[in-house]
C-alpha cells in the first residue's frame, strides 16, 4: 500500500500544478508533495525493516532493501531541492531569465513547466525502483529521460537545445541497447521458465531461476545492459553528454540528475549484476565493471584539472563518483557492494550541496566561469562561497567527511578482492582530482576581497544550504542505526549468496 | 487444407518479409531525400506489423496481434504523418553528404549484415524444438543487422530529423529480435515500449523543430558549441 502511495504522491502533484494559475500555489503543491514523498518513502524504509521485501498488486511492484533505500535518497534529494527551486526561480524570474520583458504570464508558463514536469520526473525514478517487472523498469528508465529532456531545454538557449540533442541521442541509443539486454535476458530465462506470463521478467523471480539460464544469452545481455545504463549512469566513454546536460539544465534539475537519475541507473545496473553473477559467477561482469568504472575516474581526472566551468567541473566529479560506485559493486563481495551503498547514500547529500552552492554563486556573479577574474567569492557571498568549499572538501573524500569513509571502503574491498593494480590506480586518480579541485575552488573562494556587492540574503536559497552543510558535517560522525540496517540489508541484495 | 495453413509457408513469408525489411534498411543507409527515407521507414514498420501477424496466427499467440496493431498504428500511420508535416513545415527536403559516401557506407552495411549472421549463428540451436512457425536463426540475424545498421546510420547522417529516422529503425531491429526470439514480450511491457516510443519521437520532433528555428538548418554539426 505504501508503495502505491509513493508513486501517487508525485503524480497528483504533476496533475495538479497543470492547471493550477498562481505561482504559489504551484510553490505549494510542489513542496508538499517532495514533503509527502519523503514521509512515503521513510515509511517504505520501516515497512521493509520490519517484515522484509513487500510487494503490491500481484507482485508487479516490489521493494526489498535496495529498492527502499533508493527511494529514499530520491526522495530525500527532491525533498532538498523543493526549496531551493522556489527560491531559485524566483530570482530568475526578477532577473528575467524566464521570460524576456514583464511578461507575467510567459514567466508563469515557465515556471508551470518546471512544477509539473519535475514531479514527473521523480514519479519516475519511482517507478524504477520499486518496479518488480524488469521490462517495466526499462520504461520508467526512459521515461526519465522524456520526462526530463524539456527541463535541459528549459531557457531555450541555442546551447540548451545542443545539449538536449545529445541528452535525447546518446541517451536514446544507450537505452536502446538497454532494452536488447532486456530482451536477451528474457529469452535466456524463457527458455528456462516458459510461458509469457508478466511474471517471466519479474526480477523476484527470475533471481530464484538465475543459475538456470542460457549462458551464452546471459553473457551478451550483460555487455548490452552494461552499455545501456551505463549510458545512463554517465559512465565513461558514454559520458558525454553529462557535462552538457548538467550545464544547461536549471540548478535544482541539475542536481536531481546528478544524484538521483545516477541512483536509478545504477541500481537497474545492479538488479541486473545480481542476475548475471548468480548465472556466470563473478568474474565475467565484475572484470567488466571494474574497466567501465576505472575508465569513469580516469577520464575525469584531466576534464576537472583544465575546467574552466564550476557546472562542468560537478558533473565530471559525477562521472568519477558513478565510477567509484561501479567500482565498488565490480570489486564484489557484500564488502564491495555496501561500499557502493554508502558510497552512493553520502554522495546523494553531499552533490546537491554543491549544485545549490554553484546555483547561488552563478545567480549572483552572473556567470559559472572559473576562470574570468572571479575571486574571493568568500567576501561577496559569505554563505554560500564557503560552504561550496566545504561541499568541494567533501566529494573529493577528505576526512573527517562520510565520503571519505565510503571511498576507503571502496579500496579495501579492492585490495581484499586481490584487484591491487585496479584499487592503487583509483588512489591515484582520487588523489589528482581532489588536487584539480581544491585549485579551483580554492582560487575561487579565497582570496582579497573584489569589491564586489555582496549577496542579499535569500531564505529559499540559503536555508537548503545550511540544512544540507549541517547535514554532510553531521554524517561525517554519525550515521542512523536503521539507516545503517537499510544499507546493510540492500548490500545483501547484491551480494553472491555463500 | 489450404496452402497457407502450412507452417512451411509461414516461415517462407517471414524469411521474405525479413529480407525486404533488411533491404530496405540498407535503401535508407544510402537514400538522400529525406521523404523517401520517410516512407522507407513506414513500409519497413508495415512490414514488421506483418511479421508479427504471420508470427501471431502459426503460434496462436493472440498478444502478439496487439504488438501488430500497435506497430501499425504508431510506427506505420501516426510517426511518418507527423514527419511528412514537419519535413514540409520546416521545407529542408535533402540530406547533405553524410561523413561516408553511399558506395561506402553500402559497404560497411553489408560488413555489419556479415557481422549480424556471425553473431547470430551463436543462438541457433538446432536440437531444439521449434514452434510451428519458428523463425529460423535468418529472422534473428536480419534483427541484429537492423540494430547495428541503424547505428551506422546514427553516426553517419547529419540531419536531425535522419538520426531520428534511424533510432526508430534501431528500435524495429530490437522488436524483431524480442518476437523473432520469445514470441513477444509481455503484454504490459510491449504497450510501454510503444508509448515511450511514441512519446520519444514526439519530443524528438519537437527537438527537431526547435533546432531548425534556432540555427536555421537541422544541421547537427552544428551543434558543436560545448565542449570539454
Amino acid at each position: 500500500m505504501t508503495i502505491i502511495i509513493l508513486l501517487l504522491i508525485p503524480l497528483v502533484a504533476c496533475g495538479l500544478t497543470t492547471v493550477m494559475r498562481t505561482r504559489q500555489w504551484m510553490e505549494i503543491v510542489h513542496l508538499a508533495s517532495a514533503g509527502a514523498s519523503l514521509v512515503a518513502a521513510l515509511l517504505l524504509a520501516a515497512e521493509v525493516l520490519r517484515q522484509g521485501p513487500v510487494s503490491s498488486i500481484n507482485g508487479f511492484l516490489y521493494a526489498d532493501h535496495l529498492s527502499a533505500l533508493v527511494a529514499l535518497l530520491t526522495a530525500f534529494v527532491y525533498l532538498a531541492c523543493a526549496p531551493y527551486a522556489v527560491g531559485y526561480l524566483r530570482r530568475d524570474q526578477a532577473l528575467l531569465f524566464l521570460a524576456p520583458s514583464d511578461d507575467d504570464l510567459a514567466a508563469l508558463s515557465k515556471q508551470r513547466m518546471y512544477y509539473t514536469l519535475t514531479p514527473l520526473f521523480v514519479f519516475c525514478m519511482f517507478l524504477v525502483v520499486v518496479s518488480n517487472n524488469l521490462g517495466v523498469m526499462w520504461i520508467a528508465i526512459e521515461g526519465t529521460t522524456l520526462a526530463s529532456i524539456f527541463l535541459v531545454t528549459f531557457y531555450g538557449r541555442p546551447t540548451s537545445l545542443e545539449a538536449a540533442w545529445k541528452y535525447a541521442m546518446i541517451g536514446g541509443v544507450g537505452l536502446s541497447m538497454a532494452l536488447f539486454g532486456t530482451v536477451l535476458t528474457y529469452y535466456s530465462a524463457h527458455l528456462v521458465l516458459g510461458g509469457d506470463s508478466l511474471s517471466a521478467l519479474n526480477w523476484s523471480v527470475l533471481v530464484q531461476q538465475a543459475p538456470h539460464f542460457d549462458k551464452a544469452v546471459m553473457r551478451l545481455a550483460f555487455i548490452l545492459i552494461l552499455l545501456g545504463y551505463g549510458t545512463k549512469a554517465g559512465l565513461a566513454p558514454m559520458h558525454t553528454w553529462k557535462p552538457d546536460a548538467y550545464c544547461e539544465a536549471p540548478v535544482p534539475v541539475a542536481a536531481l540528475m546528478a544524484t538521483a537519475v545516477l541512483n536509478c541507473a545504477i541500481y537497474g545496473l545492479a538488479r541486473f549484476y545480481v542476475l548475471t553473477i548468480r548465472c556466470l559467477g563473478t568474474a565475467f561482469a565484475s572484470n567488466l565493471l571494474m574497466l567501465f568504472g576505472l575508465l569513469s575516474v580516469a577520464v575525469a581526472v584531466p576534464f576537472i584539472l583544465v575546467q574552466r566551468s564550476s557546472r562542468r567541473l560537478l558533473a565530471y566529479s559525477s562521472i568519477d563518483n558513478g565510477g567509484i560506485m561501479v567500482l565498488g559493486l565490480g570489486f564484489g563481495g557484500a564488502f564491495g557492494a555496501l561500499a557502493m551503498l554508502l558510497h552512493m547514500t553520502y554522495h546523494s547529500v553531499t552533490k546537491p550541496l554543491l549544485f545549490f552552492t554553484v546555483g547561488n554563486i552563478q545567480q549572483h556573479t552572473g556567470s559559472d566561469s572559473l576562470r574570468k577574474g572571479a575571486r574571493g567569492l568568500i567576501h561577496v557571498l559569505p554563505i554560500s562561497a564557503p560552504m561550496f568549499l566545504l561541499g568541494a572538501l567533501a566529494v573529493t573524500g577528505t576526512p573527517p567527511f562520510s565520503m571519505f569513509q565510503s571511498e576507503f571502503m571502496v579500496l579495501r574491498a579492492g585490495f581484499m578482492g586481490q584487484h591491487v593494480g585496479v584499487s592503487v590506480l583509483l588512489i591515484i586518480c582520487v588523489v589528482t582530482i581532489f588536487c584539480g579541485f581544491f585549485h579551483h575552488v580554492a582560487q575561487l573562494v579565497l582570496g582579497p576581497p573584489s569589491g564586489a556587492e555582496r549577496e542579499p540574503i535569500d531564505r529559499w536559497k540559503t536555508y537548503p544550504v545550511i540544512g544540507l552543510a549541517l547535514l554532510v558535517i553531521v554524517m561525517g560522525f554519525l550515521m542512523p542505526a536503521s539507516l545503517y540496517q537499510l544499507v546493510d540489508g540492500a548490500a545483501r541484495v547484491l551480494a553472491v549468496p555463500q | 487444407m489450404h496452402f497457407w495453413q502450412d507452417a512451411q509457408f509461414g516461415n517462407r513469408m517471414i524469411t521474405l518479409m525479413a529480407a525486404v525489411v533488411l533491404v530496405l534498411q540498407i535503401m535508407m543507409v544510402t537514400q538522400r531525400w529525406l521523404i523517401t527515407n520517410i516512407r522507407a521507414f513506414a513500409l519497413q514498420s508495415f512490414l514488421m506489423a506483418c511479421i508479427a501477424t504471420t508470427i501471431a496466427y502459426y503460434n496462436n499467440a493472440p498478444h502478439i496481434y496487439a504488438a501488430a496493431v500497435l506497430m501499425l498504428l504508431v510506427k506505420v500511420i501516426l510517426l511518418p504523418v507527423l514527419f511528412e508535416r514537419l519535413v514540409t513545415r520546416i521545407d529542408i527536403l535533402q540530406e547533405i553528404e553524410p561523413l561516408v559516401n553511399a558506395p561506402i557506407s553500402v559497404i560497411i552495411a553489408g560488413l555489419l549484415t556479415l557481422l549480424a549472421y556471425v553473431v547470430a549463428e551463436s543462438f541457433h540451436r538446432p536440437d531444439e524444438p521449434m514452434g510451428p512457425a519458428s523463425l529460423g536463426h535468418n529472422t534473428l540475424a536480419v534483427a541484429i543487422a537492423l540494430f547495428l545498421i541503424g547505428f551506422f546510420m546514427m553516426v553517419n547522417r547529419r540531419k536531425a530529423l535522419t538520426q531520428v529516422l534511424a533510432l526508430l529503425s534501431l528500435e524495429n531491429g530490437i522488436f524483431l529480435a524480442a518476437i523473432s526470439l520469445t514470441y513477444g514480450m509481455p503484454m504490459i511491457v510491449e504497450i510501454g515500449i510503444f508509448f515511450d516510443v511514441l512519446v520519444g519521437a514526439m519530443v524528438l520532433a519537437i527537438l527537431v523543430y526547435r533546432i531548425r528555428e534556432t540555427f536555421d538548418s537541422m544541421d547537427v554539426s552544428r551543434l558543436s558549441r560545448l565542449k570539454g
